[in-house]
C-alpha cells in the first residue's frame, strides 16, 4: 500500500496519520497498574484454561488429522491422506454430514419458530402465565438421557402415545426410530420438545419492548397480528439472530440424543457427525482421522455461521438503528 | 438392537471429554517400545494396581479375591481400581498411553486392541515356569487371548451362554422341558407350540445379538471370522444357511419378537426383560440372567445348555487377566494373576455369585454348583456342560469396528427387510473394508 504525501482531510479523518509511527505507550499511573494487575490476576483462570483445555488440544487435534495415530504408538504423518479419504473414499462420511446439514437445517428453524410462537402466547396476559412459562421451560431442565428415554416410549410403532394419537385420526404412524426415512424426523421432534430453552430469551425480549411503540401503532389503527409483525417481530430479531447463532453451533454438534436413542442407526440413517468422530476416535482407535473429521465439521460450521452473519444486516435490527 | 444395547451415554459423553482433554497429555507419550520379548521386572516394585471393569457387585467380588491374595503375598499391596464398564475401554487407553498404566488389567474381546499394538507383555515363558497349562485349566477358552503365536491373557471368567426357560410356560403348552440333546428342529417345533400371539407370548427371546447368531453360524459348520486370520466369511452358504434359518424364526414362523416388537413391549426392552415378564418362554444369554431372574417373584425358570446344530458351538462371555508393558515387575504381576485365577482365587466369584468362573476345577465345585446365594432350585450344572461346546470368534484388533459393521448392515435384516444372501453378501464387504487378516 502506497502512503498519500499528503493526506486529504476528508480520508484521513478516521486514521492515523501515518503507517510505522506509533504514539509512545502513556505511562500508567500507579492505581491503573494495580488495576492492570487485577484485570490479569482475575482473568488468568479463563485465560488459562482457554489455553491450556482449548487452544492447546485445538493446535494438537489439529497436527492430529495430519497424522495415522491409534493413541498407543507413534503418530504416523500421513498428509492429507485422512482428509481426502474423508470426502472421496469414506462408506458414509458424506451421508453422516447430509444427516447432520439435514438435521441442523430443519430443526434449528422449525425450533425457532415455535419458541417464538409459544412466547408471544405465554407473553398474552393469561391466567397462570407464570405456571405456564415454568411449564415451557421445564423439558429444558431434564437431563437429556431422561428424555431419550421418555421419547423412546413416546416413538414407540403400536404402543407410542404418539402414533396412538396419529391412528386416531387414521394415519398409521411409522416405525419412527427403526425406519431410515422416519429416524431424522423423529429426532427432531425431539429437539422441538426443548425449544423452551428459546422461548424464555423472547420472553425477556418481548418485556424490554417500549409499550409506547404498541401504542402507537394501536392508534394508527394495527390489527394483533400487524402488531406482531411490525412491532414485537423486528424488536426481537437480535435475540432471534442469538438463537439461530447458538441453534446452527449447537445442533451441528448433536451428540447425545443420537448416542442414546438410534446408536447412528438404522444403517447410519441418523448418525451425526460428531457421534461419528467419537466412533473413530475412542471406539476405533484412529485419532487421526477422528481430529480430520472434526476439523471439517468445525469449518463447516464455520460456514454457516458466517452466512447468518453475512445475512444479519438485512433482517437484524438493534434498537438504536435507524432504518429508512 | 441399539436401542437395547446402547450403553448409558452420558457416561459416553463424558469418557469422550475426558479422552479429549487428556489426548494433549498424550502427545509427549506417544512414542512405544517395541519390545515384544519378556521385559525385565524390577522386584522392588511391589505396589500393584489391577483394573476391572464393572458395578458394585463386581467390586465386592474383585475386592474379595485381592484380599486373598494379599494373604498369599504379604509383601505385595494391591490397589484394585474399578472403572464404569461404559468408559472402561476409553479410560484404560488414556492411562496406558499416558504411561500410568494398570500393572494387572482385565480385558475381554478388546485384548488384541492392546496385544497387536505392543501394549501386553506376552506371558509364555511365566506360564511354562509357573507350570501353568491353560488348556487343561480353562478349557477350550484357554487359547482365547493369544496374538500373532504369543499369549496374553489368563482366562478369568467365562460362562457359556445358556438357553433359560420359563418351566410355567412349558407345562401350559405340554412342551418337554430343553436339554443339550435338541437340534434346530426340535428347538424350532418347541418354540412354535411356546409361541401364543393371543397372549402377545413368544417362544423364544431371538438370535439378533451377536452372541446368538454367531453361535448358530459356528454350529452350521461357518466362521464369521476364520479361526486362523480373522479374515470375514459371513457370506458362506453355511453362514448364510444360519441367518435363513434365524430369518425364518422371526419372519416365517414367528416366533420370536422383532425389535419392533420389543419396543411395543416398553423402553428400553430386550430379551432379558421380556423373559423375566413372561413375555418369552426361552431366552439365550450369559450367566447374569441367573441373578436377574432369581430376583423376580414368581418366575419358575430353570437352564439348560444351548441346542446344538450339525454342530455342538455356543459363544460365551469372559474376561482374562492381562499386564501391560508398562508394568514395572511383570514377574510379580504374573504370580498375583496365576494366583487370582487358581480355584482358589477364583471361588469369591462363585461365592458372590458374580460370574462363572473360568476355572473348570472350580466350575465342576460345589462352591459354583450349589452355593448359598442362590436360593432358586437352579440346575447351574449347565455351564459347565456347556463348557466343552464353546467356540470363541477371533479376537480382532478391529473388534469395535466389526460390530458397528455388523450393526449397520443387519439393522434391515432383522426388521425382515433384506434376505439373508443379500445381507450376509453386503456385510461381508463391509467387514472386508474394516479387517486386516493377520497372517
Amino acid at each position: 500500500m502506497t502512503t498519500a504525501v499528503a493526506p486529504v482531510a476528508a480520508d484521513a479523518a478516521g486514521r492515523e496519520s501515518a503507517p510505522g509511527r506509533r504514539r509512545p505507550r502513556p505511562r500508567l499511573a500507579p492505581h491503573r497498574r494495580r488495576e492492570a494487575l487485577f484485570f490479569y490476576l482475575f482473568i488468568s483462570p479463563w485465560a488459562i484454561g482457554f489455553l491450556v483445555f482449548l487452544l492447546g488440544p485445538m493446535i494438537f487435534s489439529f497436527y492430529l488429522s495430519f497424522t495415522d495415530w491409534d493413541s498407543f504408538t507413534a503418530p504416523v504423518w500421513v498428509g492429507l491422506d485422512n482428509y481426502i479419504t474423508l470426502l472421496t473414499d469414506d462408506p458414509i462420511f458424506l451421508k453422516v454430514m447430509g444427516n447432520t446439514a439435514f438435521y441442523s437445517l430443519i430443526s434449528v428453524p422449525l425450533g425457532m419458530v415455535v419458541s417464538l410462537f409459544i412466547a408471544n402466547l405465554l407473553n398474552k396476559k393469561v391466567r397462570f402465565r407464570k405456571l405456564f412459562r415454568t411449564l415451557v421451560y421445564l423439558p429444558h431442565l431434564i437431563p437429556i438421557v431422561a428424555v431419550a428415554l421418555i421419547f423412546q416410549m413416546v416413538f414407540a410403532p403400536e404402543a407410542g402415545p404418539l402414533n396412538q394419537a396419529l391412528a386416531l385420526i387414521g394415519i398409521e404412524g411409522p416405525n419412527w426410530l427403526m425406519d431410515s426415512r422416519w429416524v431424522k424426523p423423529a429426532l427432531i421432534l425431539m429437539s422441538l420438545w426443548q425449544a423452551g430453552g428459546g422461548t424464555i430469551l423472547l420472553l425477556a425480549g418481548m418485556n424490554g419492548i417500549p409499550k409506547e411503540l404498541y401504542e402507537a401503532a394501536e392508534i394508527d389503527g394495527a390489527s394483533g397480528f400487524r402488531q406482531f409483525w411490525s412491532v414485537t417481530f423486528p424488536q426481537l430479531t437480535p435475540v432471534i439472530f442469538f438463537n439461530l447463532i447458538m441453534g446452527i453451533i449447537g445442533s451441528f454438534q448433536v451428540f447425545a440424543q443420537v448416542f442414546i436413542l438410534t446408536g447412528g442407526g438404522p444403517d447410519n440413517a441418523s448418525q451425526m457427525a460428531v457421534p461419528m468422530l467419537f466412533d473413530e476416535a475412542f471406539r476405533f482407535y484412529h485419532m487421526g482421522y477422528g481430529s480430520a473429521i472434526a476439523w471439517i465439521l468445525f469449518v463447516v460450521i464455520m460456514i454457516f455461521t458466517a452466512i447468518a452473519f453475512a445475512t444479519s444486516g438485512r433482517w437484524v435490527f438493534y434498537e438504536s438503528e435507524v432504518r429508512s | 438392537m441399539s436401542l437395547t444395547s446402547s450403553p448409558f451415554p452420558r457416561r459416553g459423553l463424558l469418557a469422550g471429554m475426558g479422552a479429549a482433554g487428556a489426548a494433549l497429555g498424550l502427545a509427549a507419550c506417544g512414542s512405544g517400545s517395541d519390545a515384544a520379548a519378556t521385559p525385565e521386572s524390577d522386584e522392588s516394585h511391589t505396589e500393584f494396581v489391577m483394573t476391572v471393569w464393572g458395578g458394585e457387585a463386581d467390586k465386592a467380588a474383585y475386592q474379595a479375591r485381592i484380599d486373598l491374595a494379599k494373604e498369599k503375598f504379604p509383601d505385595y499391596t494391591i490397589t484394585l481400581q474399578l472403572i464404569p464398564s461404559e468408559n472402561y475401554e476409553q479410560k484404560v487407553q488414556t492411562m496406558i498411553s499416558s504411561k500410568t498404566g494398570p500393572d494387572i488389567m482385565q480385558v475381554a474381546e478388546n485384548v488384541n486392541v492392546y496385544a497387536s499394538k505392543k501394549q501386553l507383555v506376552p506371558i509364555d515363558d511365566y506360564l511354562s515356569q509357573g507350570g501353568l497349562d491353560l488348556e487343561s485349566t480353562f478349557g477350550p477358552v484357554g487359547a482365547n487371548y493369544a496374538w500373532d503365536g504369543a499369549t496374553y491373557g489368563v482366562p478369568d471368567r467365562s460362562g457359556a451362554m445358556v438357553l433359560y426357560y420359563n418351566k410355567d410356560l412349558f407345562d401350559e403348552a405340554g412342551v418337554d422341558y430343553p436339554s443339550a440333546d435338541w437340534d434346530w428342529d426340535a428347538f424350532l417345533d418347541a418354540a412354535k407350540k411356546l409361541t401364543d400371539p393371543a397372549k402377545g407370548q413368544f417362544g423364544f427371546g431371538g438370535v439378533g445379538w451377536w452372541p446368538q447368531w454367531f453361535s448358530l453360524v459356528a454350529q452350521n459348520g461357518g466362521n464369521v471370522l476364520d479361526p486362523e486370520t480373522g479374515a470375514p466369511g459371513v457370506n458362506s452358504p453355511e453362514a448364510v444357511e444360519a441367518l435363513q434359518f434365524a430369518y425364518d424364526l422371526y419372519f416365517t414362523h414367528k416366533v420370536a419378537p422383532t425389535s419392533v416388537d420389543y419396543s411395543n413391549m416398553g423402553p428400553d426392552m430386550g430379551a432379558d426383560g421380556a423373559f423375566q415378564q413372561g413375555l418369552v418362554a426361552m431366552n439365550a444369554t450369559g450367566f447374569w440372567g441367573v441373578g436377574g431372574n432369581a430376583a423376580i417373584e414368581g418366575l419358575n425358570w430353570d437352564i439348560a445348555p444351548f441346542f446344538h446344530g450339525a454342530q455342538q458351538a455356543v459363544s460365551a462371555f469372559g474376561s482374562a487377566l492381562v499386564i501391560p508393558t508398562a508394568a514395572k515387575n511383570p514377574q510379580g504381576s504374573f504370580e498375583i494373576i496365576q494366583f487370582l485365577t487358581s480355584a482358589e482365587g477364583q471361588a469369591p466369584i462363585a461365592d458372590k455369585g458374580q460370574d462363572v468362573p473360568a476355572n473348570l476345577e472350580l466350575q465342576e465345585s460345589d462352591t459354583f454348583l450349589d452355593p448359598e446365594w442362590l436360593e432358586a432350585d437352579v440346575d447351574l450344572q449347565a455351564f459347565p456342560d456347556s463348557a466343552d461346546m464353546i467356540f470363541t470368534p477371533k479376537f480382532i484388533p478391529e473388534w469395535n469396528e466389526m460390530q458397528k459393521a455388523i450393526e449397520d448392515a443387519m439393522a434391515s435384516f432383522w426388521l425382515g427387510e433384506s434376505d439373508a444372501q443379500a445381507t450376509a453378501d453386503d456385510l461381508q464387504g463391509r467387514l472386508e473394508r474394516v479387517i486386516k487378516p493377520s497372517k
